[in-house]
C-alpha cells in the first residue's frame, strides 16, 4: 500500500502537488519537499507561479545543504527575475553558498575563490544593500583562510628542512612568493624572519667555500626585518642569527684559510721535493720523508 | 534608408527615439502564461525604450531561449505621443517532452540520446526536429557499419504534461554490413597482403576469422588510413599518401574498399648536422640521438629519438631534466638528393628555468602537506622533467588519488625565468572494505575488514572533520575481524603515519591484534581447550638517500604470546610461550605502478632475530620439557625478494621473482625454531596457520603447503613447515582493464620453488615447478581478487593431490608482500 505522499508524487496534480510541497517546506520536511519541488520545475516553466516555486526550490537545496547545486538555483532565480523582490536576497545566497562551501585552509580553495568572486559580485550591485557589510566580511573572512594556506604552505619547506637541507632554499622563495602574492599578510612579521632562519639554516648546512655568500644573505634579510619591525618580539631571536651568521662567515673563513694554507704547504713541499730529485740525481728517500 | 513606418510614425535608424511602454499584449498562446511571457519579454510597463533600438531585439532573443514557440512577431500596436504599445504574436507548438526508441540496444540508445542533446523539453515538435533527429541517427549508425538505416516516426501526447508530446523513434537498422574484399593500386614494393595488415581495424572477410570477422566501421576505417599512411612513412617511405579510397557497395551484405595509393621511393638518412647548441657539444648529442647516417628514414623514429622516448634518454629529457624548460628542436629537412635525406637539427636552449612556485590543485580531501611533501620539484631548484615525473608517481603512491588523472602543468615565466608547477589532482575513493567467507579448518570463516587509507588521528575528536571520517592526513588504519562463532575469533587493528611528526619521511606503525582457537566449550567445562594469541608490534621506517633515494629502512620490533590451556597438537599442552622479535628490513622499490608496474623492480632482505636466550638463561636445553624449551622462542630468520618487471612489446608487461628464506638456531641444543617457518604452494592465503606464525608463500599448482622437504615426514612437515625455502616465478601480464573503477589483467606463469630441513641439503636448482594461467582484478574496494590455474609436475612423495591441476582463489593480498 502507498502512502499519501507516494500516491501524489504519482499523481498528474501540480496544484496540490504545489500546496503540499510549500507546506512540507514549512514544516521543515525538506528532503520530501524536495522530491515534490523537483518534478514541478519543469511543468511550471513559463508560468505566473514559476518564480515563488523556484525560490523555495532553491532554499530547500540550501536547508538541505546541498550547497553546490542551491547556489546554482540562487544565481539562476537572480538572472531570470532580476525585477523580483528575492533577487537581491537570491544573489546574495547564491554567494553566500559558496562562502559555504569553501573547504578549510589546507585543501583546494577553488571554492573560496568563486565565493569572493560572488561576494563581490554583490557588493558590486547592491552597494547599499544592509547585506554589503556581512558580504565584505565574508571576504574578508576569506582573504584570511588564502593567506593562511600561503603562510603554511611555505612553512612546510622549512618543517622539512630537517630532513634535506636544500628545503631551506625552497622555504626562502617560497615565503618571498607568498609575500608577494598578498602583500598585506597578516604572518608577514613572523615569515621575515622565518627567511632569516631558513636562509641561515641553508647556509649552516652547506660546503665552507659556499658560506659565506649565504650567511651574508641571511644577513641581508636580518637588515631588512630589523628595517620593518624594529620593536618585534623576534627581535632577539634575529639578532642571534644575525650573530650567529657572522660567526659563521668567520669560521668558514678560517676552514678556507686553513684548507689553502695545507695546499699550499703540500705544493711547496712537492716542488721542493721535485727540485731535489731534479738537481741532485742520487737523492735518497729518506730525505724526504723528513 | 531603413525606416520603418507604423501608424503614421516614421521609425527612422538614425534618429532613434526614446518611448516609455504603454502596455504589451500578446496574442496567438493557448497554453502559456500571458502575463509571464511578457515579463519575459522586458517589454514591461511604465520602461522606457529607446526604438528603433536593442530593446526589441532582445525581447524577441528573449522569448525564442524559451523554446516554447514556432514563431514570435513582436508588432508596434500603437504609439501614443512619448508612448508605445506593443503586441506579441505568437504561434506556439506541441513541445517535446522525450524520445522513445524502438530497434535499438541500449547502449546504442544513450549513445544516441547523448547526440540528441537537451532537445528533449526544449524542442518544438517541426520538420526540423524530425529531420536533425533522422540524421543523426543515421550518421551514427553508419559509423557502426550499418549502411541501410530506416527511420519512422509515431507521435503521442505526454499524458504528464499539457501540449507535450513524446516521439516514438522506430528504427530498422538493417545489417551491418561487412567489408568483401580490400583493394591496393599503385602499390610496389609492398604486397596488398602487407598492406592489409596495416589497416589494424578493417579487415576482409575470411571463413577462419571467428572475432569481428570483417565488420565495417566507418569511424575505425577513418582512423586506420591515418595509422595507414604513418606506418608506411615509418619504413621510409616518406612521400607515400592515399590518393583516394572507395568504399562502394559490392552486394546487400558487404562492401569493398579501393585504395589508391602512391608508394614513392624509400629513402635513408643522409648528414645530420646540429646547430644552436650551446650547453650540450654536438658530438655528445649525436650519441644521445643515436640515428646515424644510411640509416632508413622514418619520422618516427627520429621524433622519438629527439623527444619521445619513455625512459628519458631522448635529446630533449637531456636538456629538460637540466632546467632548459622551453628548449626546442625542429628537424629541418635541408636537402633530399636521390634516396637521401639530410636533416639539420635547429636547436633553441632557451634560459635556464628555476622553479618558483608549486602548488596542488583538486584536493579535496587530502591536505596540501600530504602531496606537497611528496614533490620533488621544489621552490629554488631548477626545473627537471624526470623529477616532475617522478613526482606524479610518488602522488600516485599516496594512493588517494586517480593515477591517470594527476597532471603536472608548469607555467613558464620567460621574464624572469621561473617556472610556476601546478600539479593537478583528483581524489579517488581509496578506502577497502573486505567482506568474505571463507572455508578453513572445514568451518565457514567470515571475515570483515576495513582499510582507511587516507585518515587523520588528530581530527579524530572533532566533530566536523568526519565525512564520514577524519581524513586528510595520509594514514592508513585498519580493522579486521574474522570469526566463525565460538570456535575461532581473532580481530587485529594497525595504524600507520607515513611522516612520523611530519617533519621527515619516518614512518610510524603500530598494530595489535588477539585471537582465540577452542573447542567451543566453556572454560569451566573439564574438556575445554583453546589457545589464545595476542601480539603487539611497532615499527619505524625511513628512506634513505644513499645508495640512492629508492631505498628505505625499516625496523620493527614484534611481541607475541601464546596462551595455552589443555590444546592438543601443539608442541605443549598447557602453558605460555612468549616471542619478542626485532626485525631490519631494507628494500628498494623503484616499481611504477602499485598495481600494474610496467617497469621498475622490488628488492628486500629482511632479517628478524630473537633475543639468545639460550646463553643465558639456566635451561638445559639437552633435558628440559618442550614447555620450557619454548617459553621463549630463539631464533633468527633471514629473506629476501626481489621482483623485476619489463615491457616486452606493447602492453606485455614481463615479471621476475625470487625468494628465498633460512631459519637458523643459535644453540644446536635449542634445535631449530618450532615457529615462524615457511609453508610453500597453495594460494597463499592465511589460513588456521597462525599458530606457529607461518609464514605462507603461495606456489601455484600445488596444494596449499604441499611442496615439503625430499625424506620428510609428510603429516608433521605439512603442519609445521620448513625452515629453508626457495621459489620463483617468471610471469607474462596482460592488461584487459585498466581504468579507475578497476585493473584487471590476464597472466601466464612458469613457478619453481623448493623446501628443506637441512642447509646442507639446500640446493637452489632442485626445485617443483608448475606452469599456469590465471586473472587477476583490482577493485579499489575490494583489493586485488584472483584465480589461477596451475599444473604442477612433480610429484610430492607422501602427498597424493598435491601436484597436478590445481585451481587457486586469491583475495585481497597485500600487494608486493610475500606473496
Amino acid at each position: 500500500c502507498k502512502s499519501r505522499f507516494e500516491k501524489l508524487r504519482l499523481s498528474n496534480d501540480v496544484a496540490k502537488k504545489y500546496q503540499e510541497g510549500i507546506r512540507l517546506y514549512n514544516k521543515k520536511d525538506y528532503s520530501k519537499a524536495l522530491i515534490l519541488f523537483e518534478g514541478l520545475v519543469q511543468k511550471y516553466r513559463g508560468t505566473a507561479e514559476a518564480e515563488d516555486l523556484n525560490y523555495y526550490y532553491a532554499y530547500t537545496l540550501y536547508r538541505l545543504k546541498d550547497y553546490t547545486t542551491a547556489r546554482y538555483k540562487f544565481k539562476e532565480f537572480a538572472d531570470t527575475y532580476p525585477a523580483s523582490k528575492n533577487a537581491e536576497e537570491c544573489r546574495y545566497m547564491g554567494a553566500y553558498c559558496y562562502y559555504l562551501d569553501s573547504p578549510k585552509s589546507s585543501l583546494d580553495q577553488e571554492n573560496t575563490y568563486k565565493a569572493i568572486d560572488a561576494l563581490q559580485l554583490f557588493i558590486n550591485l547592491y552597494p547599499k544593500s544592509d547585506r554589503a557589510t556581512q558580504a565584505a566580511q565574508y571576504i574578508a573572512n576569506l582573504r584570511d583562510k588564502l593567506e593562511t594556506k600561503a603562510f603554511d604552505n611555505a612553512k612546510l619547506y622549512y618543517n622539512l628542512g630537517g630532513y634535506d637541507v636544500t628545503n631551506y632554499k625552497s622555504a626562502v622563495v617560497a615565503l618571498k612568493n607568498a609575500q608577494t602574492e598578498f602583500p598585506d599578510i597578516k604572518y608577514a612579521e613572523e615569515m621575515n624572519l622565518l627567511i632569516v632562519k631558513s636562509q641561515f639554516m641553508y647556509a649552516k648546512n652547506s660546503y665552507p667555500h659556499r658560506q659565506e655568500d649565504r650567511f651574508n644573505e641571511a644577513i641581508e634579510y636580518y637588515n631588512e626585518f630589523i628595517e620593518a619591525y624594529p620593536d618585534s618580539k623576534f627581535a632577539k631571536e634575529a639578532k642571534q642569527l644575525k650573530e650567529d651568521s657572522e660567526a659563521g662567515i668567520a669560521n668558514a673563513k678560517r676552514i678556507i684559510a686553513e684548507e689553502q694554507a695545507m695546499i699550499a704547504k703540500y705544493k711547496a713541499l712537492e716542488e721542493s721535493d721535485k727540485k731535489r730529485k731534479d738537481t741532485t740525481n742520487n737523492n735518497s728517500d729518506n730525505k724526504t720523508q723528513k | 534608408t531603413p525606416s520603418l513606418k507604423v501608424n503614421g510614425l516614421n521609425l527612422d535608424y538614425f534618429t532613434p527615439k526614446e518611448y516609455i511602454i504603454g502596455g504589451t499584449t500578446l496574442t496567438g498562446a493557448k497554453y502559456l502564461d500571458k502575463d509571464v511571457i511578457v515579463v519575459l519579454s522586458k517589454l514591461t510597463q511604465g520602461e522606457t525604450i529607446m526604438l528603433p533600438g536593442e530593446g526589441t531585439a532582445n525581447a524577441i532573443k528573449n522569448l525564442w531561449a524559451q523554446g516554447l514557440f514556432d514563431d514570435i512577431k513582436l508588432n508596434v500596436s500603437k504609439i501614443n505621443g512619448d508612448t508605445v504599445y506593443f503586441d506579441i504574436e505568437v504561434v506556439e507548438l506541441p513541445r517535446l517532452s522525450g524520445f522513445e526508441f524502438t530497434g535499438i540496444s541500449k547502449s546504442q540508445k544513450t549513445d544516441i540520446l547523448e547526440k540528441l542533446g537537451d532537445r528533449p523539453g526544449k524542442s518544438i515538435i517541426n520538420d526540423n526536429l524530425y529531420n536533425t533527429t533522422r540524421s543523426i541517427i543515421t550518421k551514427y549508425l553508419y559509423e557502426k557499419g550499418f549502411f541501410y538505416t530506416k527511420i519512422d516516426y509515431a507521435s503521442k501526447p505526454d499524458p504528464n504534461q499539457d501540449n507535450s508530446v513524446v516521439l516514438q523513434v522506430n528504427i530498422d537498422k538493417g545489417r551491418r554490413v561487412k567489408v568483401q574484399k580490400i583493394e591496393f593500386t599503385g602499390n610496389k614494393e609492398f604486397s596488398a597482403a602487407k598492406l592489409r595488415k596495416y589497416l589494424k581495424k578493417t579487415k576482409q572477410r575470411a571463413f577462419y576469422k571467428v572475432f569481428g570477422s570483417g565488420k565495417f566501421n566507418k569511424e575505425k576505417y577513418e582512423e586506420d588510413k591515418l595509422a595507414f599512411v604513418a606506418k608506411l612513412h615509418e619504413k621510409g617511405y616518406r612521400d607515400a599518401a592515399i590518393i583516394s579510397d572507395s568504399v562502394y557497395k559490392y552486394n546487400d551484405k558487404t562492401v569493398g574498399i579501393k585504395i589508391n595509393m602512391y608508394e614513392g621511393p624509400k629513402y635513408y638518412f643522409g648528414k645530420i648536422t646540429w646547430v644552436g647548441n650551446a650547453k650540450y657539444n654536438t658530438e655528445f648529442l649525436e650519441k644521445v640521438f643515436g640515428i646515424e647516417k644510411g640509416e632508413v628514414f622514418s619520422e618516427e623514429k627520429l621524433e622519438k629519438k629527439l623527444r619521445g622516448s619513455a625512459n628519458g634518454d631522448d635529446v630533449s629529457s637531456i636538456y629538460l631534466n637540466d632546467g632548459y624548460l622551453t628548449f626546442n628542436v625542429d628537424p629541418v629537412q635541408t636537402k633530399i638528393y636521390n634516396d637521401t635525406v639530410d636533416v639539420e637539427m635547429r636547436i633553441y636552449e632557451g634560459p635556464k628555468y628555476t622553479i618558483n612556485k608549486v602548488s596542488v590543485l583538486g584536493n579535496t580531501i587530502t591536505n596540501d602537506r600530504v602531496v606537497l611533501r611528496e614533490i620533488r620539484t621544489k621552490p629554488g631548484d631548477y626545473f627537471s622533467k624526470e623529477l616532475l615525473i617522478r613526482s606524479v608517481r610518488e602522488i600516485g603512491q599516496l594512493g588517494n588519488f586517480d593515477e591517470s588523472k594527476t597532471n603536472p602543468v608548469p607555467k613558464p615565466n620567460p621574464a624572469d625565468g621561473t617556472v610556476d608547477i601546478v600539479y593537478h589532482v583528483e581524489e579517488k575513493p581509496s578506502d577497502q572494505i573486505e567482506l568474505s567467507g571463507g572455508f578453513g579448518g572445514g568451518r565457514v570463516i567470515g571475515t570483515l575488514g576495513l582499510t582507511f587509507n587516507n585518515f587523520s588521528l588528530r581530527n579524530l575528536f572533532k566533530g566536523e572533520a568526519y565525512r564520514p571520517l577524519p581524513k586528510g592526513d595520509g594514514q592508513r588504519l585498519s580493522l579486521r575481524g574474522q570469526t566463525n562463532g565460538k570456535f575461532y575469533q581473532s580481530y587485529s587493528f594497525s595504524f600507520s603515519e607515513p611522516w612520523f611528526g611530519g617533519k621527515k619521511p619516518v614512518s610510524f606503525g603500530v598494530s595489535a591484534f588477539t585471537s582465540l582457537q577452542s573447542n567451543g566449550l566453556s572454560k569451566s567445562n573439564a574438556n575445554y581447550y583453546g589457545i589464545r594469541l595476542n601480539g603487539v608490534s611497532f615499527s619505524l621506517g625511513r628512506r634513505l638517500k644513499w645508495p640512492d633515494n629508492w631505498f628505505s629502512l625499516t625496523h620493527s620490533i614484534n611481541l607475541n604470546q601464546y596462551i595455552l590451556n589443555n590444546y592438543p597438537g601443539f608442541l605443549f599442552s598447557t602453558g605460555e610461550s612468549y616471542n619478542l622479535n626485532f626485525t631490519q628490513e631494507i628494500s628498494r622499490d623503484s616499481r611504477n605502478h602499485n598495481i600494474f608496474p610496467t617497469g621498475g623492480s622490488y628488492l628486500r632482505f629482511t632479517v628478524q632475530a630473537t633475543p639468545p636466550y639460550s646463553l643465558f638463561n639456566k635451561v638445559n636445553y639437552n633435558t628440559a620439557s618442550d614447555k620450557d624449551r619454548y617459553r621463549f622462542t630463539e631464533y633468527h630468520k633471514w629473506k629476501f625478494e626481489s621482483q623485476w618487471f619489463e615491457t616486452v612489446v606493447g602492453k606485455l608487461v614481463f615479471k621476475g621473482q625470487a625468494q628465498f628464506g633460512f631459519l637458523g638456531s643459535y644453540n644446536s641444543a635449542v634445535g631449530q625454531s618450532a615457529f615462524e617457518r615457511f609453508k610453500l604452494g597453495g594460494d597463499g592465503m592465511q589460513g588456521f596457520d597462525f599458530l606457529q606464525g607461518s609464514e605462507i608463500i603461495a606456489m601455484r599448482g600445488y596444494s596449499n603447503n604441499s611442496v615439503i622437504p625430499v625424506g620428510a615426514n609428510p603429516n608433521i612437515a605439512q603442519s609445521s613447515g620448513s625452515p629453508i625455502f626457495t621459489k620463483y616465478v617468471m610471469e607474462l601480464r596482460y592488461p584487459v582493464i585498466s581504468s579507475q573503477q578497476a585493473t584487471a589483467f590476464m597472466t601466464v606463469f612458469g613457478e619453481a620453488g623448493n623446501t628443506w630441513d637441512r642447509f646442507r641439503d639446500f640446493n637452489p636448482f632442485n626445485v617443483r615447478r608448475s606452469v599456469g594461467v590465471g586473472a587477476k582484478i583490482f577493485l579499489p574496494i575490494f583489493g586485488l581478487l584472483g584465480i589461477d590455474y596451475g599444473y604442477g609436475f612433480d610429484n610430492i612423495p607422501g602427498v597424493p593431490d598435491a601436484n597436478k591441476g590445481q585451481f587457486h582463489f586469491s583475495i585481497a593480498q597485500q600487494m608486493g608482500g610475500f606473496n
